[in-house]
């Protein structure tokens, strides 16, 4: 089992241009704790499992820049008919990764009672997403990293974590300025306006 | 497909189109059923038919970075559940979006299951203080632009609310 902290280490030493979202819990608060990318990243906190969905509005629109979405095992179990609207869009520049704990990570890592006979991966290889991957050891997840995430192509990567065991805080921003950051970043690298302008 | 349902799902999407959509995220409703098969079959749009209409607040909210105006269609009930959705997302991060949804309960519907969140919806509306216009008369549907457009100086959702008689090219 890895630690979520080691598995986000190695994700931002990876971390290139990809437009990040994270989810409530422990990625946005790990995540923000391991970079303080105010620009980047969409800390898109207690979506209730919408993040992989608004990950593949920003994907669909911006088919030139490579989408990392994150979403803890509890908002996937609200939600996990996600996974054939992500199937039905097979979007080549996103990949979506289930960071499962095994807990709600946002709210004093209460159990997920489902998850001892859940296998995520094999949910959305059900679905038909065939780029579906499942890591218990972060040195397999260091090994096949280009082959799961970097190699374009829709994917599914459950990274199974321990749990953090402490409170983390996400990023000290409000909404409003969350969108205006991020957004503002995607025009400057894409080019294309997108405050300011009415249809 | 009665003729005139058909024409009125025609001018929906053209109305759609006209506004620069190109992105639709449904699910059906019997009322939008056939405007969602002219989306489906549009090459103007590209047509994601949603799991569940919270999706499709995602989906569309995610749109707004980038130069693909969306709209998510769906029924009145089903905005119902959308309502953490809006609030969450829309509201908390002050983005736009903009729904096109029937008027499921409203006097004239004759599904009796349909009524009781019809007795509601507005005024769920009203209290979320998220503007929308009734369109019950094609004429109406020249609003659909604005209402649109409306999302985007208002940067929270708007909604076009289509009556049975519209949809159904009666009225």
């Amino acid at each position: 089992m890895m630690q979520l902290r080691d598995a986000f280490e190695y994700m931002v030493s990876r971390w290139t241009d990809q437009l990040v979202v994270t989810s409530a819990g422990h990625s946005s608060g790990t995540w923000w704790d391991l970079t303080h990318d105010r620009d980047r990243v969409f800390y898109l906190t207690a979506s209730m499992s919408l993040s992989s969905m608004f990950a593949s509005g920003i994907a669909v629109g911006n088919p030139g820049v490579n989408v990392w979405a994150m979403s803890g095992d509890g908002a996937f179990v609200m939600n996990p008919g996600m996974l054939f609207v992500e199937r039905r869009m097979n979007l080549p520049n996103l990949t979506h990764f289930l960071i499962s704990n095994r807990c709600y990570g946002s709210t004093e890592e209460v159990d997920i009672s489902f998850s001892d006979h859940a296998d995520y991966a094999a949910l959305a290889r059900a679905a038909g997403i065939e780029r579906s991957y499942d890591f218990q050891e972060l040195d397999d997840f260091r090994d096949r990293f280009d082959e799961a995430v970097l190699a374009q192509g829709h994917s599914f990567v459950v990274l199974n974590v321990d749990r953090v065991g402490k409170d983390v805080r996400t990023a000290t921003m409000d909404g409003p300025e969350v969108k205006f950051r991020f957004g503002r970043h995607v025009e400057d690298i894409t080019g294309q306006q997108i405050f300011n302008v009415l249809p | 497909m009665a003729p005139a349902r058909r024409d009125i799902s025609n001018r929906i999407a053209d109305e759609l189109s006209e506004c620069g959509i190109g992105l639709v995220a449904s699910l059906p409703d019997d009322w939008v059923a056939d405007l969602i098969k002219v989306v489906e079959a549009d090459d103007r749009f590209i047509h994601v038919p949603v799991n569940r209409e919270e999706s499709a607040v995602g989906l569309c909210s995610g749109t707004f970075f980038s130069k693909t105006y969306s709209a998510a269609v769906m029924g009145a009930s089903g905005m119902l559940t959308c309502i953490y959705a809006i609030t969450k997302i829309s509201y908390t991060y002050e983005i736009p979006m903009f729904f096109l949804v029937s008027m499921r309960g409203a006097i004239g519907d004759t599904a009796k299951y349909q009524v009781s969140n019809g007795i509601y919806f507005l005024d769920v509306l009203d209290t979320i203080d998220l503007p929308y216009k009734i369109i019950e008369s094609s004429d109406q549907l020249l609003e659909i632009p604005r209402v649109h457009r409306h999302s985007r100086v208002y940067s929270r959702p708007s909604a076009i609310i289509l009556s049975r008689e519209v949809l159904q090219g009666e009225a």
